[in-house]
């Protein structure tokens, strides 16, 4: 059953037709055409659809549309535009951190959020916050120094 | 009569006497013999009408009102292989002397009940008799169906009557022996089926009356939250007190104000039956997750309510080996709190965290909160391991969360991990899980 659904996304209202139960990930990506944010594994296990839900971290692939109307969901479309988002990106480039890119938008999402609520993450906040965003490239120990980069504010 | 005649007859007739008070004294009270009011035929009962279905469907087609009774009786989740036709049997219980699978009850006339009277039927929900005379083992709850009348069985009849007949055989049973000897349930069925229709009570509301019957005659609760006496029967002294079935554990459903539920409010136990969750309680998952999904999230509303009434007349029992109040809010931050046990918590970190958060409210949805559920203060830890192995996926309410299963992503020893961290930082009390106590966990359940 479809219903008329909005929701406030990087600050935009947005009103389309959706089952109550549909991911907020498909709603992204294949109703409003949101391709930054990706599909991975389907069962939250992966990370690289993170997006943030009242500034927190969240996967979105599990997450059914119901669950987030008349919340703030940003996506990495707009994470640019917060302060730790911002910091995140420039340090990724700087640090050179992508190699294929599939997971990065939410290695993105996870260390923004990360850096939203700890300033000064060190290492064991790292793992607590990035555990559950895989790179099969195996890029963690140029997102692990990128992280400390965008904290620090340091030139590489 | 000799002297040894007279001692004999005497050591026979005191064994006799013995071997009867013993029956009588594990077999204990009836299911609604706490109630201790004046009981009344159905027929002499004037005040309200406890059976059949809700007033809305009064009116209704014997077809329509059995559907909704067989819904209210739960037939489905036990008579369904997941991934197989409805009705179509061959659900596995796992039991320590082997396996029993569930029937075919759709009307297909060689592998279900197709062939079946009316007085069949009635002989095999209220009596425990199968068509051809042998006898059901008691997982086929008929010792709470017995309390049925004839003409709601009838109606569930018609009902599965109405639907498509599917031919499929369920496995042969595997039980060891003695358990293997049918016969035997003769014995067990002539002390433990009370065998009897329901009869109203007259000091008692109408609404407790109804609740009772929904309670006792079709939704079975005592079937998993009491526990079970010497002869695998429900053991009604300590009625509701919660028990073990399928490898989970059904909590205690008492009155009891610390562990039962004694301190839900109304609007709390109506919301956790209609949908599978109350805020603050947590989430229905695992066999009570099937419960609301296919039956009591179809009951009308009086009918919930009746439930609720009757509920709340059930004598407290406590539950000893649960902490007096749940845990509060565990610390926002992953450094704060539980410290040791870095598998579990680097485990957590990876699969659990995203969604459940590290204060155990989740950032996603209340349904996901940790926090204040009876699970996660189990000191045995058994739902926790459970869910974590067997995932969950509720249809109610419209687009709750699921969660993935994770027994074939984690080894006994990391979901043994995961669980004694995740009820040491939001329970009352860590558990002692070990590898060998998750892989007797995955024996044990349904499939």
């Amino acid at each position: 059953m479809h219903m008329a659904t909005t929701l406030t996304i990087n600050g935009e209202t947005k009103s389309f037709d959706a089952p109550p139960e549909m991911p907020l990930l498909w709603v992204l990506r294949d109703i409003l055409g949101m391709t930054g944010t990706k599909f991975g594994c389907g069962i939250a296990q992966c990370g690289a659809c993170t997006v943030h839900v009242d500034g927190k971290a969240v996967r979105s692939c599990v997450l059914p549309v119901s669950a987030v109307e008349n919340r703030a969901i940003t996506t990495i479309e707009a994470v640019g535009n917060t302060p730790s988002g911002a910091k995140v990106q420039k340090a990724w480039l700087e640090a050179e951190v992508i190699q294929c890119g599939y997971c990065q938008s939410g290695q993105i999402m996870s260390a923004a959020a990360l850096l939203a609520s700890t300033p000064k993450p060190d290492d064991s906040d790292i793992d607590a916050a990035m555990a559950g965003n895989i790179c099969r490239c195996g890029t963690y120990v140029r997102i692990r120094e990128a992280i400390k980069q965008a904290a620090n504010g340091r030139q590489s | 009569m000799s002297g040894k005649m007279r001692i004999l007859t005497s050591v026979v007739a005191i064994a006799i006497v013995a071997a009867a008070v013993g029956v009588f004294i594990i077999r204990g009270p009836g299911p609604l013999d706490f109630a201790g009011g004046t009981k009344v035929a159905l027929a002499d009962y004037r005040a309200g009408k406890p059976t059949g279905v809700p007033a809305k469907l009064e009116k209704a087609s014997i077809v329509e009102r059995g559907e909704y009774l067989t819904k209210a009786a739960d037939c489905m989740v036990c008579h369904t292989k997941p991934g197989e036709k409805d009705y179509s049997g061959g659900l596995a219980f796992k039991l320590p002397f082997g396996t029993l699978y569930s029937t075919n009850i759709t009307p297909d006339k060689d592998t279900g009940i197709g062939n079946y009277s009316d007085q069949d039927f009635l002989n095999a929900v209220q009596h425990g008799k199968r068509r051809d005379g042998a006898r059901l083992y008691p997982a086929m709850p008929y010792t709470s169906y017995t309390f049925m009348t004839d003409e709601d069985v009838l109606a569930v009849k018609a009902y599965l009557f109405s639907l498509p007949a599917v031919r499929a055989k369920a496995p042969d049973n595997t039980l060891s022996f003695p358990f293997n000897q049918r016969w035997t349930m003769i014995v067990w069925s002539a002390v433990f089926n009370p065998d009897t229709r329901f009869a109203p009570d007259t000091s008692k509301s109408p609404e407790w009356n109804r609740g009772a019957y929904l309670a006792e005659a079709l939704a079975h609760c005592g079937e998993c939250h009491t526990p079970r006496n010497l002869g695998f029967a429900l053991d009604n002294r300590r009625k509701f007190a919660g028990a073990i079935t399928a490898g989970w554990r059904a909590f205690n459903i008492s009155s009891d104000k610390a562990t039962g539920l004694g301190n839900w409010s109304d609007q709390d136990l109506i919301s956790y039956l209609s949908l599978g969750h109350a805020p603050g309680h947590g989430s229905a998952s695992g066999p009570m997750g099937e419960a609301v999904d296919h039956s009591l999230s179809k009951l009308a509303p009086e009918d919930i309510s009746s439930i609720v009434a009757y509920l709340r007349s059930v004598p407290p029992q406590p539950s000893p080996d649960l902490p007096a109040t749940t845990a509060p809010v565990a610390p926002a931050s992953h450094r704060d709190g539980v410290t040791a046990n870095a598998r579990g918590k680097q485990v957590f970190a990876s699969a659990c965290a995203s969604c459940h958060g590290w204060s155990g409210e989740s950032p996603v949805s209340p349904v996901a909160t940790l926090t204040g559920t009876w699970a996660v203060n189990d000191p045995a830890a058994t739902n926790v391991a459970q869910i974590v192995l067997s995932g969950t996926k509720r249809h109610t309410p419209d687009g709750a969360l699921s969660m993935p299963a994770f027994g074939k992503a984690y080894t006994d020893d990391e979901i043994a991990a995961v669980a004694n961290y995740v009820t040491a930082r939001f329970g009352a009390k860590g558990s002692k899980l070990t590898a060998k106590d998750v892989a007797e966990l995955r024996e044990q359940t349904a499939e």
